[in-house]
């Protein structure tokens, strides 16, 4: 029946969460700080997308990644 | 455990009793049966030891085992057991399979058999020992049926007091166990019998023939609460980031001697000795170890009559209802609890993965009527196949829960009349890709990403109503304006301020070296950039004089573009009269001299040119 099973953990160490959540949050907020400010100190003609789109996906990668840390962190296991 | 329980029977069976007599079976004889019913809680566990002797010829690999079909659909467990070796003591038991028999095996009208396969067939003339251990639920009837607050519960018991048997029995005793110090209303007195502290014993009865039954009654009291699940609903849900939460949804009852007249908390909490003696105080869970996130509630919120105890074993839940139970009365509530996901899911050799967890109720001897065990599977799961000593019905569901795109599957297993002897664990195989856990994180990652492109629309697009009023002219007017301006300052701040460090760079390395080459070449270059960046300048100068304004603002970029102009012809004079007077040989005081009127109008128009600036900036 059940002898030999392995047993099976979390793909990153539980106790890593409070760091993970913290720090992966911490740069996605900053990344996503600078996106705003750029959106609001440039004029529409002078934007440039690449820009935007490359700043947007960084922060928004860094604050996906935190806040499934947050999530778990808190106990919400997803 | 190998047990295999039948129940729920309770169609009435018809056989032929003349086939029994021609069967096989009949060789086998039982040459002493000793049966122990314990009575003390509310459910009625009996333990048969047996001892066949094969007085045939043929060797005999299965047993069977007899219950009044009024009986089946009372029993919740059955299973047997025997000793390998020879000393019984000393040998540890095997479980038995059993399997309830129908068709021609049936030998008798009203009963129902069921067949216990031996370690090893039983030759001619040979003996064994099986035990065979049966649990019923609601076989103990409260009599009265109603009681007061202040009443004793009396409970009535019928059963046989001949073990019944398939096969003819020689010598057999029965003993019924009371709770401790009872109080015995009746009963039924057949001789040889002897009532001593809490037991009954009749027997030894003598050479009693197959499928005989004699009717005895107890009636005594059992205060034991009859605590009764109608319907408890667990919830195993499975997250492969290192967490199982396992919620309980139960509906208690009190199934014992109804309740009547009114209820004094008075009297109830002042005597708890007298009054409300049969009532349900507490009771006892009994979690997995590690288990953490405990809580106990109801529909209202928490209850707080509740303590944990933790040890390395397990974890110990005592709780109480939010009001005391007495006969009859209902009460919902929920317990939760997380535990380690590397305690209960393990991965097996060929791959796939699986859960192992406690089947039944966690609560100590209690009846649940009807158990639904839901387990949720993480999302991306395949192909889940369930385990389970003891037939369950199956069947599937879908659950949507944090982060879900397509569902969760959901084994569900329901069963019947569940007692404490199937908490036992039983496993669900499943199929999962770890890749599938990145699922969720990337579906907050594209969350996050679709609001960033909303907010670039949103800066894009144009929402204003009237496109024709003079403010939002004047806004676009302004709006085009910082861009051109914010061009040619960065043609200034960038480019030419750029080539004028180089310059006074190069001037520095010429001091320090006297390598004129170097710096004419350097000279060179940087008066192709200006000339190229000068060429830029007056496009974008003329595309912002072009349109009519209302802004203040030309006058001013006319004069920061001259003043620019003349920083950087400044800046060449001086340094063509630096390169000049090295090649000239002149000491450096004489140097210093000569460009000393250059490197104050420069100063100045730095100075003019910041403050221009400057004043772009605010307008």
């Amino acid at each position: 029946m059940a002898d030999a099973g392995t047993a099976l953990y979390s793909p990153v160490p539980e106790g890593l969460y409070p760091f993970l959540s913290i720090s992966l949050l911490t740069v996605g907020l900053m990344v996503a700080a600078y996106f705003f400010i750029y959106e609001v100190t440039t004029s529409k003609f002078s934007r440039s997308l690449v820009h935007e789109l490359l700043t947007s996906g960084v922060a928004s990668l860094f604050l996906g990644f935190g806040s499934l840390f947050l999530l778990l962190w808190t106990g919400v296991y997803v | 455990m190998e047990l295999r329980c039948a129940c729920s029977v309770a169609s009435a069976i018809l056989v032929l009793l003349s086939l029994a007599q021609t069967n096989a079976n009949a060789e086998l004889v039982v040459i002493k049966a000793d049966r122990k019913v314990d009575l003390s809680s509310h459910n009625v566990r009996s333990i048969t030891n047996l001892k066949v002797e094969n007085t045939g010829f043929d060797s005999v690999s299965e047993v069977l085992f007899a219950l009044p079909s009024s009986l089946a659909s009372n029993l919740a467990f059955i299973g047997a057991s025997a000793y390998e070796g020879k000393v019984k003591n000393r040998a540890t038991p095997v479980n038995l399979p059993v399997k309830l028999t129908k068709s021609e095996a049936i030998l008798s009208e009203g009963v129902v058999l069921f067949s216990i396969i031996l370690i090893k067939p039983l030759k001619a003339s040979e003996s064994t020992l099986v035990d065979v251990y049966t649990v019923f639920t609601h076989l103990l009837k409260p009599f009265p049926e109603e009681i007061t607050q202040s009443d004793v519960q009396l409970v009535l018991y019928y059963d046989s007091v001949y073990v019944l048997s398939p096969y003819p029995v020689k010598v057999q005793t029965t003993s019924f166990k009371l709770p401790s110090n009872p109080r015995i209303e009746s009963y039924t007195k057949v001789n040889p019998v002897k009532l001593a502290d809490a037991e009954i014993k009749y027997g030894p009865y003598e050479n009693i023939p197959a499928f005989s039954s004699l009717s005895v009654t107890v009636h005594y009291e059992n205060n034991q609460p009859f605590a009764v699940v109608e319907e408890l609903v667990r919830e195993i849900e499975i997250s492969n980031w290192g967490n199982i939460y396992v919620t309980e949804n139960y509906q208690l009852t009190h199934g014992g001697a109804k309740h009547k007249g009114g209820f004094s908390r008075l009297d109830f909490q002042a005597r708890p000795g007298i009054s409300g003696r049969a009532s349900l105080r507490g009771l006892q869970a009994r979690l997995p170890p590690r288990a953490h996130s405990v809580y106990y509630r109801d529909e209202i919120g928490n209850v707080s009559t509740s303590h944990l105890r933790l040890d390395k074993d397990k974890t110990e839940l005592l709780f109480e209802p939010r009001y005391p139970l007495l006969g009859g009365w209902h009460v919902t509530f929920t317990i939760g609890y997380g535990v380690p996901l590397q305690d209960f899911v393990f991965r097996a050799a060929d791959g796939k993965r699986y859960l192992r967890f406690p089947f039944g109720c966690p609560i100590q001897d209690v009846v649940v009527k009807k158990l639904v065990v839901k387990v949720v599977l993480p999302e991306g799961s395949k192909e889940p196949s369930v385990q389970v000593p003891f037939t369950v019905e199956e069947s599937n569901e879908v659950k949507y829960s944090y982060l879900d795109s397509v569902g969760r599957t959901v084994v569900v297993l329901t069963k019947k009349n569940v007692v404490q002897e199937h908490n036992v664990f039983f496993e669900i195989y499943f199929k999962f890709n770890p890749v599938a856990m990145l699922v969720e994180p990337l579906m907050l990652v594209t969350g996050f990403f679709l609001f960033f492109i909303a907010c670039v629309a949103y800066a894009r697009l144009d929402f204003s109503i009237s496109k024709s009023s003079a403010s939002y002219q004047a806004r676009i007017q302004r709006e085009e304006l910082i861009d051109a301006v914010q061009k040619l300052r960065i043609i200034f701040v960038f480019r030419r301020a750029n080539v004028s460090d180089k310059l006074e760079a190069s001037l520095k390395e010429l001091a320090r070296t006297g390598d004129i080459q170097g710096c004419k070449a350097a000279r060179k270059a940087a008066d192709a950039v200006l000339r190229e960046s000068t060429k830029d300048l007056n496009a974008k100068f003329q595309s912002l004089q072009c349109s009519p304004r209302p802004f203040n603002i030309v006058p001013k970029v006319e004069a920061l573009v001259a003043k620019e102009k003349e920083k950087q012809e400044k800046l060449q004079q001086k340094h063509t009269v630096v390169v000049e007077s090295f090649e000239r040989k002149l000491s450096s005081q004489e140097i210093d001299n000569r460009i000393a009127p250059y490197q104050q109008r420069i100063s100045v128009l730095k100075q003019e040119i910041d403050d221009l600036l400057q004043s772009l900036d605010d307008f």
